[in-house]
């Protein structure tokens, strides 16, 4: 028993991660924990940390926690772990080396590659400046600076900074570069490049999560979400700052 | 027409880079890629005949949420992939930079004016995912229950 709730616990973890909101993950964890035989299940999630008891029939109790330290989204590993977890649930009887095995080969499973991610920021950017009213030459632009802005962010995940500070950095990069394409006259205002390269510092999945969790009940994994996606939006607000800051406040 | 079709085209090519950025793929992609395209045009319409921004917004959610929900069952799999995505045209992005561009000019009238749009949009938002959700959790429980009552 105590390996396979060890699976329930992993399949849970990548789910988290991957950005499946809380109450899937404690109702996916719970299901799963019943399909091996126990008699209850208590568990308690935020997006931070999980902790799961279980109570089999013979008196025996396990307890296990995991600690969530950084969150990727990865709706393929996510879709992928979801179908495990259902498959279990309805087998009822699957060996936990069999687990592991489907288990493993989910994790091993590719993201796209470093050029995908930057051509993505790069139509979010140049799609939006459009989209909130820019010309072809905001979006030229925007694109630009979105690819640019791609790359510091890998190196910067590389280096293990946190969330909040890159979006600094970002929205700082981003204004500075906005402000040297209207001094090269390639824009006449630096606003539609700035907000299509907004978007994709906004912490979508995390919002919508947090607002799902919250609606559903579960108000502390509800507002921590939320206040992660506060802190990103100051740490945009921060770096947009420091820029209007050391101009003087002149160009704005 | 030109404008709203390039606007709602924009927010449909925005919401792959999304989708791109999330990893998602095959099947769902396609999905996604509509919800973005759904959720575009269907504000665009409301806006206009209801004349109201926020209500449009809120319709909006709600319908794009409840798009969401279907097709995430159709294809089974988590919510949130079509959610997420097919939500992001009704990202106020607009609204956000000028609150912010204006807070740190020191423009409190124009900065309290966007702020308040800003929220305003933010909560219909919300409002419609909530809406939809609790809806659907009441329907599946439906479902679920019927389903249960035939095998027994």
């Amino acid at each position: 028993m105590q390996k396979l709730f060890s699976n329930a616990m992993d399949i849970g973890e990548q789910m988290l991660i991957c950005g499946a909101e809380v109450r899937r993950v404690e109702d996916t964890v719970r299901r799963m924990c019943s399909a091996f035989g126990a008699k209850r299940t208590d568990v308690f999630i935020i997006p931070s940390s999980m902790v799961v008891t279980v109570y089999m029939p013979n008196s025996d109790t396990y307890t296990m926690t995991r600690r969530i330290t950084a969150i990727s989204t990865d709706i393929e590993k996510l879709h992928n772990l979801n179908n495990l977890s259902r498959r279990i649930c309805s087998k009822k009887d699957m060996a936990s080396e069999d687990i592991h095995k489907e288990f493993k080969h989910i994790m091993s499973g590719k993201a796209y590659p470093f050029w995908v991610g930057l051509f993505s920021y790069m139509i979010i950017a140049g799609a939006f400046a459009i989209f909130f009213g820019g010309g072809l030459a905001d979006a030229l632009a925007a694109l630009m600076i979105g690819g640019v802005m791609r790359i510091v962010t890998v190196l910067l995940e590389h280096a293990k900074m946190n969330q909040i500070f890159i979006k600094f950095v970002c929205a700082f990069g981003i204004s500075t570069f906005a402000l040297g394409f209207m001094k090269m006259g390639l824009i006449s205002s630096i606003d539609s490049a700035i907000i299509g390269n907004i978007m994709y510092l906004i912490p979508t999945i995390g919002l919508t999560n947090g607002l799902r969790d919250l609606f559903a009940g579960d108000s502390v994994a509800g507002l921590i979400r939320l206040i992660e996606a506060i802190l990103n939006a100051l740490g945009i607000a921060a770096g947009y700052f420091l820029f209007t800051f050391l101009l003087g406040g002149a160009l704005v | 027409m030109m404008y709203y079709i390039i606007h709602i085209l924009s927010g449909a090519i925005g919401t792959v880079g999304f989708a791109l950025l999330y990893n998602i793929r095959g099947k769902k992609l396609i999905i996604a890629c509509i919800g973005g395209l759904i959720s575009g045009t269907l504000f665009e319409m409301f806006n206009i005949f209801l004349q109201n921004e926020v209500l449009a917004y809120f319709i909006t959610a709600m319908m794009v949420a409840f798009y969401a929900e279907i097709m995430a069952r159709v294809v089974k799999t988590p919510t949130t992939t079509f959610i997420a995505t097919a939500l992001i045209p009704l990202v106020p992005g607009r609204a956000l930079y000028y609150t912010m561009a204006y807070a740190f000019e020191g423009n409190a009238g124009l900065f309290a004016n966007y702020g308040l749009a800003t929220v305003k949009i933010a909560s219909a938002l919300a409002l419609g995912i909530a809406v939809a959700t609790a809806t659907a959790r009441i329907v599946h429980k439906l479902i679920e229950k019927r389903h249960y009552d035939k095998v027994n």
